[in-house]
């Protein structure tokens, strides 16, 4: 066999590239510098690869058969290295080898210094740094060689498109997955409906069309980014099972791991709150802050001052002083804005129509917003005002997105708490700019958000999901009310403070709402699955749930669904988007985590935190 | 499980935020009125069973969001709905002149055969009205449907509207059961057949 290895043509190279990340019989040359090639082979069916050597090989190997280590192939150790280096040469460098077949993904980073090549199956196969400029050039020479997409919602990320993995078997698999989603492009959609009238033709025939139509064209058609993802998956899985054999149409559900409990945590007391700021009322350590608030929500007598930062009025950074103006410039802003829309005559009013409708949109939802509550009860109940007028100044300030129901409810606990017309204003745009998607005019933002729940869902409780799929419930519009407005409308004033505060933190991911309703659904899980309940009983079932929640309980549950999502070994991209976890790899560069979702704090902060309130609580 | 009705209908209520749909269900489910009432989120619906000619008729009343941004949410519910009551408020022209844009969201997405009815409430408030009772007969003349005036506050032909519709419903429902089923044996079958039949094409109609 090694007759081959003289055909071999070295087609690229690159010096000053130095190895961050590899498997881990190469743990003794992580950090050397060597040269990184592009190589090809004449009479082999792995005909490129990328291969780094070390420069200078002073490392105490162990390894004393100098072997090629192929990194992540089926056929490991294909073929030995001794022909290949002259073999009376005293060093025994080791080669490190990826075949471009293997390559699923590539992305980079650190202002494209770093390359990080991925094998599909989430894992790192290599990582490295470029000590000499950038690795631009290697990047427009692979995308010459390998066919590549860019994802669309990380511009430094290449999928790789290998046409010898278009199998027939595995298209039961990408197709299966696909038509999970309710608005494929048309194409796609005739291609799912044919493929279930005729499985084995359909896919034989249309699989390669797909492929062009995903692969060739990218700029005239807009394929969604989810699908490609899901393509680009459903290839990457065939492919690393393939040596197992046996095809599945329906794929195996794969463990999750244990689910662990994470008891909440005491609310942040004033003390606390306190020692945190420092000798000019600077909050110092924010993360520290957040992760407290998130374990365990704010005391009810600190939340006057607390929700203002976590509404982004007051940033965590100010002082005393510079919050002080901020509450002087504020408070003019208000007030101007406030004027513009007090001062509309009538006539100006009647030639406007989309004033008028906005403004009878609140005067209807203002009378019918927590009137039950004290503190809005009663007819000229001068609270009413201030909520009308809140909201009224709220049009000036976003005349686009205008009065949406739901409003109303965000904002009634907000200036319950605060009393205060500016600030609860100010608050109450905070968090608008947090959810403002809920209310977007084509409801794209629910509508992403359901289908997210279902992919969430999906992963946690596929038989739950399975059954909502079979009783027309898939769309999930059962837990619309829910999401518009952050379970306002289920939980008690408290609870919902509660809630909220804690999901304000942003952590510990993005959109851990969803995870939330996740938690909730899979406790009701036996009650819907048991009583066989149909499309009506489901929707009756989850609105009756209303005053009935748990709070606490469903917190710890939804954190503890988190963990087992982040350390489930088949976590995919698509979930790792909805969730804003680093994508694939990324964890193994800490400063790459901070650069890309500066809201999730680093594990040891986490376990810190954790740990310091396990001990507050014993 | 025994079923305590003979027929199963699904009523929709669909009309501008504010009209008063949640409160005119309110009235006719639980015959109060609450003036601290929140607005509708989402979608959610009550059940009344009434007798109709000696017929136990189990209403199934769904009550949506008014506000048109929430309509894909809510329209996604229209299937399956045999009756639907158009409401607008007497005192809001506007809501009025909206019947039109309802009446077209339920031509693309409802069943063509639905039954319909036009409500103009809150006609207790006669110093405010702003719609004749005769422009509401007028426009309910032009789409071939009923109108009534009620008030879910003072209680004005709440039910009477719903007894309504459920009738005008029942009634085009035993036509086609006839037309499908024409009798064999004079009334002797008539009598005993119907029990198995409505059934089945109801069960058909509420699957959906
Ligand atoms: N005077 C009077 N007021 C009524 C009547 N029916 C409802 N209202 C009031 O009208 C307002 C709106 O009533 P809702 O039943 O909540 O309106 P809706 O049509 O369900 O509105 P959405 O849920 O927003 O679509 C409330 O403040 C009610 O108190 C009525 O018959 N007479
Ligand atoms: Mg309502």
């Amino acid at each position: 066999m090694g007759d081959s290895l003289t055909e071999c043509m070295e087609i690229f190279s690159q010096d000053g590239v130095q190895l961050k990340t590899a498997q881990a019989s190469f743990v003794n040359y992580l950090n050397l510098v060597g040269t990184l090639y592009i190589t090809e082979y004449a009479n082999s069916n792995c005909r490129r690869c990328l291969e780094w050597k070390p420069n200078d090989v002073t490392v105490d190997s162990d390894v004393q058969d100098q072997e090629w280590a192929v990194v992540n192939t089926v056929q490991k150790r294909s073929r030995t290295y001794s022909e290949s280096l002259p073999p009376d040469s005293t060093i025994k460098p080791k080669l490190l080898k990826v075949n471009f077949v293997d390559i699923k993904s590539f992305k980079t980073s650190n202002k494209n210094r770093q390359l990080t090549l991925f094998d599909g199956k989430s894992e790192i196969m290599c990582c490295f740094m470029f000590q000499h400029g950038n690795c631009d050039y290697l990047i427009t020479v692979l995308r010459g060689m390998l066919k590549t997409i860019p994802a669309k919602r990380d511009k430094h990320l290449f999928i790789v498109i290998h046409d010898e993995s278009l199998e027939a078997a595995q298209l039961d698999k990408s197709f299966a997955e696909l038509n999970i989603f309710q608005d494929p492009p048309p194409t796609l959609w005739k291609l799912v409906k044919s493929f279930h009238d005729r499985p084995y033709e359909t896919t034989l025939e249309t699989f390669a069309k797909v492929t062009d139509y995903v692969y060739r064209s990218p700029e005239q058609r807009d394929i969604d980014d989810d699908q490609r993802e899901l393509l680009h998956r459903s290839l990457t899985e065939y492919a690393s099972s393939h040596s197992q054999g046996d095809y599945e149409v329906i794929a195996k559900v794969p463990e999750l791991p244990e689910r662990k409990d994470y008891p909440r945590g005491r609310p942040l007391s004033a003390e606390q709150w306190k020692n945190l700021q420092n000798h000019e009322g600077k909050i110092e350590d924010v993360e520290q802050i957040k992760l407290m608030i998130f374990r365990g929500g704010v005391a009810p007598n600190l939340r006057y001052e607390v929700w203002k930062y976590l509404l982004d009025y007051f940033p965590w950074n100010s002082t005393q002083a510079e919050r002080q103006k901020l509450l002087c410039e504020k408070n003019d802003e208000y007030y101007n804005m406030k004027l513009q829309w007090k001062r509309m005559t009538k006539v100006q009013e009647d030639n406007f129509s989309d004033y008028r409708e906005r403004k009878n949109l609140i005067e209807k939802d203002v009378n019918r917003t927590d009137r039950t509550m004290d503190f809005y009860a009663g007819d000229n109940n001068p609270n009413l005002q201030l909520l009308y007028d809140i909201l009224m100044t709220y049009i000036m300030y976003n005349f686009d997105l205008g009065y949406v129901q739901g409003m109303s409810d965000l904002l009634s606990p907000i200036l319950h708490l605060l009393k205060n017309e500016v600030d609860a204003f100010w608050c109450f745009v905070g968090f608008m700019n947090k959810i403002s998607s809920n209310f977007d005019i084509d409801q794209a933002g629910m509508k992403e958000q359901l289908q997210n729940l279902h992919t969430l869902l999906g992963f946690i409780e596929p038989q739950l999901v399975n059954y909502l799929d079979k009783h027309d419930s898939g769309n999930m519009f059962f837990c619309f009310r829910w999401l518009l407005v952050w379970f306002k409308r289920e939980l008690s004033y408290d609870d919902v403070m509660r809630l909220w505060e804690v999901l304000w933190t942003g952590l510990p991911c993005e959109n851990f709402h969803l995870l939330v309703c996740v938690a909730i659904l899979e406790t009701e899980k036996q009650a819907l699955m048991e009583n066989n309940y149909g499309f009506t009983e489901i929707l009756k079932h989850i609105n009756d749930l209303c005053g009935k929640l748990d709070v606490a309980a469903v917190l710890v549950k939804a954190e503890g669904i988190f963990h087992q999502i982040k350390e489930a070994e088949h976590l995919t991209d698509n979930i790792r988007m909805i969730l804003g976890l680093p994508l694939v790899g990324v964890q193994q560069c800490p400063e790459e985590i901070l650069s890309t979702s500066p809201d999730s704090p680093d594990e040891d902060l986490y376990e810190r935190v954790y740990d310091s309130m396990q001990h507050v609580m014993t | 499980m025994a079923k305590t009705y003979d027929y199963l209908f699904k009523l929709l209520l669909i009309g501008d935020s504010g009209v008063g749909k949640t409160c005119v269900l309110f009235r006719f489910s639980e015959d109060a009125f609450n003036t601290t009432f929140i607005s509708t989120i989402g979608i959610d619906f009550k059940i009344r069973t009434i007798d109709l000619d000696g017929k136990k008729i189990k209403l199934q009343i769904w009550d949506t969001a008014g506000q048109e941004r929430f309509r894909t949410i809510t329209t996604a519910y229209y299937r399956g709905a045999m009756g639907i009551m158009l409401v607008y408020d007497i005192t809001n022209e506007k809501s009025f002149e909206n019947i039109k844009n309802w009446i077209r969201n339920i031509e693309e997405n409802a069943s063509a055969d639905v039954e319909k009815m036009l409500l103009g409430n809150k006609c207790e408030l006669e110093e405010k009205r702003q719609v004749s009772k005769e422009r509401g007969e007028q426009l309910a003349i032009e789409y071939g449907i009923k109108f009534i005036e009620t008030s879910a506050k003072a209680s004005i032909r709440v039910e009477e509207a719903f007894f309504t519709l459920a009738r005008d419903i029942k009634a085009k429902m035993e036509k086609k059961l006839e037309a499908s089923n024409p009798p064999k044996g004079g009334h002797q079958l008539k009598a005993t057949e119907p029990q198995r039949k409505p059934t089945n094409w109801l069960s058909r109609c509420t699957l959906l």
